[in-house]
């Protein structure tokens, strides 16, 4: 735990240099080398935990109500400060060489300060174990996000999100302190382990808390329909700070959902069906929103929502196999939907930070403006490509691990003999969604980074500095370790999701034992792709050695001269799949003889939060004559409320 | 192991012979007499000996897609009992590889589309990518089916010696599942009713636009690897319909081959007897073929 303190102080120190050099261009290498250092220190006890050491916990006697503030890492806490680290160092290298520029007409060094302050309030909200610790820190993350999406603030568009975003959390830290009051309630003790001896008694085995536990994190998570704030504000902010949203901020919504999990018990069955359907609607739906999008940050900001759905799905096969008192079906859930956070933080950093270059050597995000980048910024093709083939859940990498977990948990409760089998029925919509990722990822990479460039911007492109293309790279090889190695990573994974059913892990760990020399054969299929890859190579080249290999234009079909405006482009490319699901897919086409675009609606913002809000906003104008701005009135309004709960602290019955 | 190899060795080297089996059904059926059933034989040989030509803007992935496309089949195969007993590589789960590593062997083929900036070819992957992601829902429906009903988790268990318990009980779903598998292995085989192998109009292909521009022995490793997607699905298909277990290699792979054949020839058949569907209503068709093993499900989880 040393350790641990050390690194959060080092991320102060961090924040701290941001405010001291302000205007030194030094401050940027101090500032990512405190960065870096306060991760990798940090990291240290995350992975002693997940090789299966106990940390003690650190316990403060805090005067102020809620008894004491207590830190602690166990094995939930460290996967997911292990991917705030990692992702968190990443990015603020990143966003230092990403922001160098633009230090002569912005506050660089606040939302570098901020980026550093948020990364600590997230390793505080995974190990914080007291209700108002974990608030605050949860409060200051969601602010300090806040300060980060408003980065850019000139831009209408930017503060519009901003402002839905604020709402939005707020929203949601609303239904967590409804949460904690129902769960607390008659206790001076508000500490984790009071909360988890509080829960047998809870009305409805916990379902409120478990229900408040899902609108106020899921909120945070974006999970459908509560999603409609994230495109948006991932889509504004700077990129490295898209990376740490869509990456990291979004899990503490799953973290949350997995804690309360933990502290409770097993959850009802009606709850974990809730979940599993969300996470299938969040997944089916958030898939094909982004295939719809041109912006490619939108884009990524969709694929976001359907990782959510993914995960939930993992957690939702958690809690029914809990639930219906099967064990191993409950520890591989929630072990996927852990390992799924785990690597969606990875690929989906390294996506995000590689559309930051994108932007950064283009200055535009749409996808129709770009093409040919492979050939112009080769490395962060590279880097773009491997998260790409991770994000579509494919062998070898590490989305095919975690997918392939979720699987194993939805087969084997499908092998179950209660209600529990049929879960089995979310096997094939999660294929869809791997499907419908695999066209939208096909359509990004294509589009964005091969054919011909669609404008003067893609064309005159340059390759990215070292600074931006370096943390794209590392984040892009983790996904390939752990995706060739997943028996690496399988153990820890499972002791978390033991963590979160509440099982004793040495009969989990004797009943799982095949599933880890499973995880081992998958192994096998990296090295047979790479042994018949190689033999191929051989071949192919073996052939062509006496052979005339040319190079000459694309064949056009015996048309002389084709232009890149005739390619294909991302509307036509997602045209055929958007017409399958009709107005599902929230896209309005505009056809005419030399024209075919679309523009995507969010179905959720535009056709049901803004409406909603406008009729808010009509009723509220009726209340308006209440504001009159006289001092004398608003002593009126003292009075008489001071004079109704003195009247109703008289009248009401004593206890 | 060895039987396993063998078995696979046996199924690469026959791939080539099923499109011609089927080309040379739908000959004789419409009165024709077609080319000869080692055709496709001729052809791999013919492009391995020619050079390439490629296009100005291709980038590496354009010459790395027909490895990956190949190499992805031969692993998939891996995982397939096809000597009735055991795959060479088998853990629990390895059906969803099985589909997953067709996913990256077809995400690499449609980059490959995609880097040549060609219109045509961008159409070709867009409808791949379309009509795949209907086929990856009804391959699942499939393989949860099955799941389900023999209790277990990997292909081997699945396909294996037992299954002919599995058809006395749950009949019924299983041949739903076979119907269902053998409609979606004419679309992704890209064969009649969704593509055309023998058209000659790019607007309407979908496969063979998306390999317009490769060719030499680029174009040959993905004509193999077309035929052996087509024999590794056969073989899948054959697996699940002849549920008798084998007694010994030999018996194994007289099964393997004739129950390829017979499938490439009902393919064929297929073939020769209906015509292509409409772009817009293949989705339909697909649905279709995911309900029907989407129905098998059901009867078994019941």
């Amino acid at each position: 735990m040393t350790a641990f303190l050390a690194g959060m102080a080092l991320l102060l120190v961090a924040a701290a240099s941001c405010a001291a050099f302000r205007r030194r261009s030094f401050g940027d290498g101090v500032f990512t080398a405190c960065v870096i250092a306060g991760a990798a220190v940090a990291s240290v006890p995350a992975v002693q935990v997940l090789l299966g050491a106990t940390l003690p916990q650190l316990r403060w006697r805090a005067g102020v109500p809620g008894g004491d503030w207590v830190l602690g890492i166990d094995p939930l806490s460290a996967i997911f400060l292990l991917a705030i680290l990692v992702v968190g160092a990443a990015s603020a290298a990143f966003g230092a060489a990403y922001q160098a520029r633009e230090r002569g007409h912005r506050a660089v060094w606040l939302s570098h300060a901020a980026f550093a302050l948020v990364l600590a309030a997230m390793a505080l909200v995974v190990t914080a174990r007291s209700v108002l610790l974990f608030l605050g820190a949860w409060e200051l993350m969601a602010l300090g996000s806040y300060v980060l999406i408003v980065t850019e603030h000139e831009h209408p568009t930017v503060r519009r999100a901003g402002l839905i975003y604020l709402v939005t959390t707020h929203a949601g830290t609303l239904a967590l302190l409804a949460m904690f009051a129902i769960w607390t309630s008659g206790s001076r003790d508000w500490t984790f382990a009071a909360l988890a001896a509080n829960g047998p008694r809870l009305a409805l085995g916990g379902g409120v808390v478990l229900a408040l536990a899902l609108v106020g994190f899921g909120a945070k998570a974006g999970l459908v329909p509560l999603h409609f704030w994230l495109p948006a504000a991932h889509a504004s902010a700077p990129s490295h700070v898209s990376a740490l949203m869509s990456g990291v901020v979004i899990k503490m919504g799953i973290y949350g959902i997995l804690r309360v999990v933990a502290l409770l018990g097993p959850p009802p069955a009606w709850w974990g069906w809730v979940v599993l359907a969300i996470g299938v609607a969040s997944a089916v739906l958030g898939v094909l929103w982004a295939l719809v999008q041109h912006d490619v940050k939108r884009l990524l900001a969709y694929h976001s929502v359907e990782n959510i759905g993914i995960i939930l799905i993992g957690v939702g096969v958690g809690a029914l196999g809990a639930a219906s008192g099967h064990p191993i079906i409950a520890v591989i859930g929630y072990g996927a939907a852990a390992l799924h956070s785990l690597n969606h933080a990875l690929f989906k950093g390294a996506l995000f930070l590689a559309a930051g270059a994108i932007y950064r050597a283009t200055g535009t995000r749409d996808l129709e403006q770009l093409g040919g980048l492979a050939r112009r910024m080769p490395l962060t093709w590279l880097g773009f490509l491997v998260a790409a083939v991770a994000i579509i859940g494919v062998p070898p990498l590490n989305g095919f691990v975690s997918e392939w977990l979720v699987f194993q948990g939805l087969l084997r409760a499908g092998q179950s003999a209660e209600a529990l089998r049929l879960v089995v029925f979310a096997a094939p919509a999660l294929a869809l969604v791997g499907g419908l990722a695999l066209a939208c990822f096909a359509k990004v990479a294509g589009i964005v980074f091969l054919g011909h460039p669609r404008s003067s911007q893609a064309a005159e492109a340059r390759e990215a500095g070292a600074g931006l293309l370096a943390p794209v790279l590392v984040l892009a090889f983790a996904c390939v370790v752990i995706g060739t190695v997943p028996a690496l990573v399988m153990r820890p994974v499972m002791v978390v999701g033991a963590t979160v059913a509440g099982e004793h892990w040495v009969p989990i760990a004797a009943a799982l034992s095949d599933v880890f020399a499973d995880a081992g054969r998958i192994s096998w299929l990296a090295i047979g792709l790479l042994l018949v890859g190689a033999i191929l190579w051989l071949a192919r080249r073996a052939a062509l050695r006496r052979q005339v290999v040319r190079t000459g234009p694309t064949w056009a079909c015996g048309y002389p001269h084709p232009t890149p405006r005739m390619q294909y482009t991302a509307s036509s490319f997602a045209a055929p799949l958007a017409s399958v699901f009709g107005r599902l897919a929230g896209v309005r086409e505009h056809r005419g003889a030399t024209v075919f675009h679309s523009t995507p609606v969010d179905l959720v913002l535009d056709a049901a939060v803004l409406p909603l809000w406008a009729r808010v906003e009509r009723a509220a104008l009726r209340l308006r004559p209440m504001q009159q701005g006289r001092l004398h009135v608003y002593l009126i309004y003292v009075v008489v409320t001071v004079v109704l709960v003195l009247g109703y602290l008289v009248l009401a019955p004593t206890r | 192991m060895l039987s396993a190899i063998l078995s696979l060795a046996l199924l690469l080297m026959l791939a080539p012979l099923l499109p011609g089996v089927a080309a040379r059904t739908r000959s004789l059926l419409t009165g024709r007499r077609g080319p000869p059933v080692h055709q496709l034989y001729i052809d791999l040989w013919k492009l391995m000996r020619r050079g390439v030509v490629y296009s100005e803007t291709t980038t590496p992935i354009f010459r790395l897609a027909p490895i990956v496309v190949a190499a992805t089949v031969v692993i998939a195969a891996t995982l397939v009992p096809l000597d009735r007993t055991s795959s060479v590589l088998r853990f629990s789960g390895d059906a969803v590889a099985f589909a997953y590593l067709l996913g990256l062997g077809r995400f690499l083929l449609v980059l490959g589309a995609l880097d040549t900036g060609s219109s045509f070819e961008g159409m070709g992957a867009s409808r791949e990518v379309t009509f795949a992601s209907i086929v990856e829902l009804g391959l699942f429906f499939a393989i949860a089916t099955l799941a389900v009903a023999t209790q277990e988790l990997s292909l081997s268990g699945m396909l294996g010696a037992p299954l002919g318990r599995h058809w006395a009980q749950a009949a019924p779903s299983l041949v739903m599942v076979a119907l269902g598998l053998f409609s979606l292995l004419l679309a992704e085989c890209a064969r009649v009713p969704v593509d055309d192998p023998s058209t000659h109009l790019e607007l309407t292909m979908i496969h063979e636009v998306m390999v317009l521009d490769h060719g030499g022995p680029d174009l040959a490793l993905l004509l193999f690897a077309g035929a052996a997607k087509l024999a590794v699905f056969s073989a899948l298909v054959v697996a699940l319909i002849v549920p008798a277990p084998a007694r010994s290699l030999p018996v194994a792979l007289a099964i393997l081959v004739a129950g390829t054949v017979g499938v490439a020839i009902a393919v064929g058949v297929v073939e020769s007897a209906t015509a292509r569907l409409r772009l817009p209503t293949v989705p339909l068709y697909l649905a279709g073929a995911a309900a029907l093993a989407g129905f098998g499900l059901v009867l078994v989880v019941r």
